[in-house]
């Protein structure tokens, strides 16, 4: 098994909690709270259960930050909880190269629909507010611009999988030596836009959503933000770290716009690929991480591919809780599984009840000790991309 | 014009299967698979195209996947609904 | 380790594929064209640079296409015509890896799926409109249409969206995750780009563009697609090598120019951004091409084709608007025997990308 990247530090916010504690706690005292959106409105005859940040939820930004989108605003809130969760602040990253790789797919979307409404009305000129607001909102941008930081920057905008993606770009990095740390994760506001967007495919269920479910019907959309510090070994010192990354794999499946291939090769291919750059086998994986959104599709096709290459590995998606947060999703569940590793233990996969004799295997249906010190999370996107990180139990 | 002659000409449009005309779709192809080729993002694209020119609503696939088999099958699905 | 480009597809307002570019770069003339916008019953013109599709139907018949927009196709054609150029179109491309970079993702098709419930209600927001609106779709017609199952990324970072993306075409080459890349930068227009661009800069965007004023606002806006075919350093190129890709903020930390590298700049009339090359190129020889292209964030792949060309050509094109440069500009076309140069992007917020090419 190869040492990995040192993680020293993690950030998380989502329908779950408000920080990676609160995340936890709900998580393994197995509560969600899905109901329909509250920020918005549309004319839908049924309405779609999400996990929102609740109303009353203050981000702790100050008045300068709050300029920004809310995606970017999330990623800022979770970029400034793992840094503290690290060791750093402001101050202490002056000179040093710092990186910022960020997943996102709202927060780079030109998505304003009150201001095109307004644009396309004959007798209102539109405010340019929201075109101002998305063109200083670019979520990598944002984060280093905030944090008067130097160094690469890049947002991914790769779907379901940006997030993870962000994660295993920002790995190279520190490889190439173009930065001392990186800053890496995703974020993704909830807005009407996606939900409209994943209503009209048919993929939402209008209850709680029930991963790899006899009964599941689609997914609950969320919003949310996971951000990791990443370090080298020269800035880290003694350091200890929250966990290491050991490996990172990804393919595209090149079969369809939305929907998975049936025989999940593009996910073999980029596990494979993780495995061998963390030099690591599948019976080593202590639990995976699942996509598991809830849909016919994704899980089917998910728990084959998990059957066949990790076959009685522990498996759940957190997905009943935080919803799926898109960008975020990825950064979120690379999160949750270096917690989870630390803490011995992974939260049941709520939602599910009953088996489907047409998947691969059923998740973890209650809260589970965990042995061993490797884990793995997974992502597969619109478009066919499939990303997978493989992850080391942090320093004691 | 009778539905099944306006479902043809909407698919058409709608799906952009520019190399089609009306006359070359007939009323008991198979839309998807080896008839006209159709797929499932092309499935829930016609819910869209059903609702919006014909104020019908398909509730989910279940609902969905017999009324999709063809023209015929759509056209007698929307006249059942429309008849209320 | 550095990165060669075996092969160019492009498409923008000078025309499609690599010979119409060095054709502007000569000297042939390129204008845009006058878009016009019809509001409130007034109609009003903007020149913009637009890209053609023409070609595409030469790779993919129609029916294939059927579920690309203009933006997927202006890339797929740009990626066709970069594979054609390098002579790989026909060599097993399975271990092809698909990045692209572009400053806002397929605009068009976002506003058509706002369209979709906006003009007709939720219920019948488009699937379609909006899986293709999703930033990454291009990529993932790419990948379809060429069948290559490796790895793809989209990154979306304005005026950086370049030169952060080739950070990573880099590390995937070095790190053998993939043997090529196919590398695209694209942009398009549309005319909320159009109305966005007159509120926010009004009579400044009438052109003609002119990058050396750096004071002045002159961009005209344009669109895009420009591919190229990425391998590892190590044999030969086609037209040169990138030696180099550094990313970071000039207000933190001045940007460190290479001692004797001419300077393609990416200015194009954008104001906000013209005043960092202005200052970071006191005295420094430089060139800026936008005037045959336009301005958009996705252009600095366009900058990067030019400088490539311009290693293939070992020619120093002359740059086309020189109103307000300074004596550091080549006024005429020179040969380029120092075989190097460097390409520089900056955003409005100072942030930059710098790209070293040789031969």
């Amino acid at each position: 098994m190869k040492r990995g990247i040192a993680i020293t530090g993690l950030g998380c916010l989502c329908g779950a909690g408000m920080n990676l504690a609160e995340c936890l706690a709900s998580m393994f005292r197995n509560q969600r709270n899905p109901r329909p959106p509250v920020r918005f409105s549309t004319d839908h005859p049924v309405s779609y259960p999400v996990l929102e940040l609740p109303d009353e939820f203050q981000l702790p930004l100050d008045d300068q930050e709050r300029v920004y989108a809310r995606t970017s605003q999330l990623a800022l809130a979770a970029a400034l909880e793992a840094l503290a969760d690290a060791g750093w602040d402001e101050e202490k990253l002056r000179g040093k190269r710092v990186g910022v790789c960020i997943g996102t797919t709202v927060g780079c979307a030109l998505n304003c629909d009150d201001f095109y409404r307004d644009f396309k009305s004959t007798d209102t000129e539109p405010e340019m507010g929201p075109i101002e607001r998305f063109l200083r909102s670019n979520p990598a941008a944002v984060i280093a611009r905030q944090l008067k930081l130097d160094g690469p920057n890049q947002t991914v905008v790769n779907a379901c999988s940006s997030g993870t993606d962000a994660i295993g770009i920002a790995a190279s990095w520190l490889r190439a030596g173009a930065c001392d740390l990186v800053i890496a994760g995703g974020a993704d506001e909830l807005a009407r836009v996606t939900y409209a967007g994943f209503s009209s495919l048919m993929i939402t269920d209008t209850e709680p959503c029930k991963p790899f479910d006899l009964k599941r019907k689609g997914l609950n959309l969320g919003e949310g933000a996971g951000l990791m510090i990443l370090e080298s070994a020269a800035v880290r010192g003694g350091k200890k770290a929250r966990g290491y990354l050991l490996g990172y794999g990804s393919a595209c499946d090149a079969y369809h716009l939305t929907a998975p291939r049936p025989d999940g090769a593009g996910l073999k291919q980029a596990l494979a690929e993780a495995f061998a750059t963390a030099e690591v086998t599948p019976n080593q994986i202590a639990f995976v991480n699942a996509h598991g959104t809830g849909t016919p599709d994704n899980d089917r096709v998910e728990s084959r591919v998990l059957a066949e290459v990790l076959p009685g590995v522990p498996f759940l998606s957190t997905k009943g809780y935080t919803g799926h947060t898109l960008g975020a999703a990825g950064g979120i569940e690379a999160v949750f599984t270096l917690a989870c590793l630390q803490r011995g233990e992974i939260p049941a996969n709520i939602g599910f009840t009953a088996a489907d004799p047409e998947l691969g295997g059923i998740p973890v249906s209650k809260n589970t000790r965990i042995d061993g010190s490797v884990a793995l999370s997974e992502s597969l996107a619109f478009g066919g991309n499939n990303a997978v990180l493989i992850l080391g139990k942090g320093d004691d | 014009m009778d539905i099944k002659e306006k479902l043809k000409q909407v698919l058409i449009e709608e799906l952009n299967l520019e190399d089609l005309t009306p006359e070359e779709i007939g009323d008991d192809d198979a839309l998807f698979g080896e008839g006209l080729g159709l797929d499932s993002l092309d499935a829930v694209e016609l819910v869209v195209v059903v609702q919006k020119h014909f104020g019908v609503e398909i509730k989910d696939m279940e609902e969905g996947r017999p009324a999709l088999q063809s023209i015929s099958t759509l056209a007698a699905f929307i006249e059942g609904k429309l008849q209320g | 380790m550095r990165m060669a480009i075996q092969g160019i597809g492009i498409s923008g307002g000078f025309g499609c594929g690599v010979e119409t570019l060095r054709a502007a770069l000569q000297g042939k003339s390129v204008e845009p064209q006058a878009d016009c916008a019809e509001r409130d019953g007034v109609t009003d013109s903007l020149p913009a640079f637009r890209a053609t599709l023409e070609g595409v139907d030469e790779f993919f018949p129609k029916r294939a296409l059927r579920r690309l927009d203009q933006y997927a196709k202006m890339t797929l054609l740009s990626a066709c015509l970069a594979l054609k150029d390098a002579g790989r179109f026909d060599v097993d491309r399975s271990r092809t890896g698909v990045i692209i970079a572009s400053g806002y993702g397929a605009l068009q098709t976002t506003f058509d799926f706002l369209d979709s419930y906006l003009d007709f209600g939720y219920s019948c927001s488009s699937p379609t409109h909006f899986s293709n609106s999703v930033h990454n779709a291009a990529a993932a017609h790419v990948s379809m249409h060429l069948t290559i199952p490796a790895p793809s990324l989209t990154v979306t970072q304005f005026e950086m969206s370049v030169p952060s993306a080739l950070l990573t075409a880099r590390q995937w080459l070095a790190e053998g995750r993939v043997e090529q890349i196919l590398f695209g930068c694209i942009d398009e227009y549309c005319q909320v780009l159009h109305y966005c661009r007159q509120r926010f800069f009004g009579v400044g965007e009438q052109g003609p563009l002119r990058p050396f004023e750096f004071a002045k606002q002159s961009a005209v806006v344009g669109e895009g697609a420009a591919f190229f075919l990425l391998t590892p350093g190590e044999g030969g190129a086609a037209y040169g090598f990138i030696d180099s890709v550094r990313l970071g903020n000039h207000g933190v930390n001045p940007v460190s120019l290479p001692p004797d590298d001419p300077v393609i700049t990416g200015a194009d009339g954008h104001r906000e951004c013209s005043r960092w090359y202005e200052q970071a190129l006191q005295g420094r020889e430089m060139a800026a091409y936008a005037p045959l292209y336009g301005s958009f964030p996705a252009a600095a792949g366009f900058d990067l084709a030019v400088a490539a060309l311009s290693l293939r050509d070992q020619t120093l094109y002359a740059s086309p608007e020189l109103s307000g440069a300074p004596a550091t500009v080549e006024r005429k076309h020179r040969s380029l025997s120092e075989g190097r140069l460097s390409c520089l992007k900056f955003g409005p917020g100072a942030d930059y990308g710098l790209i070293r090419l040789s031969s």
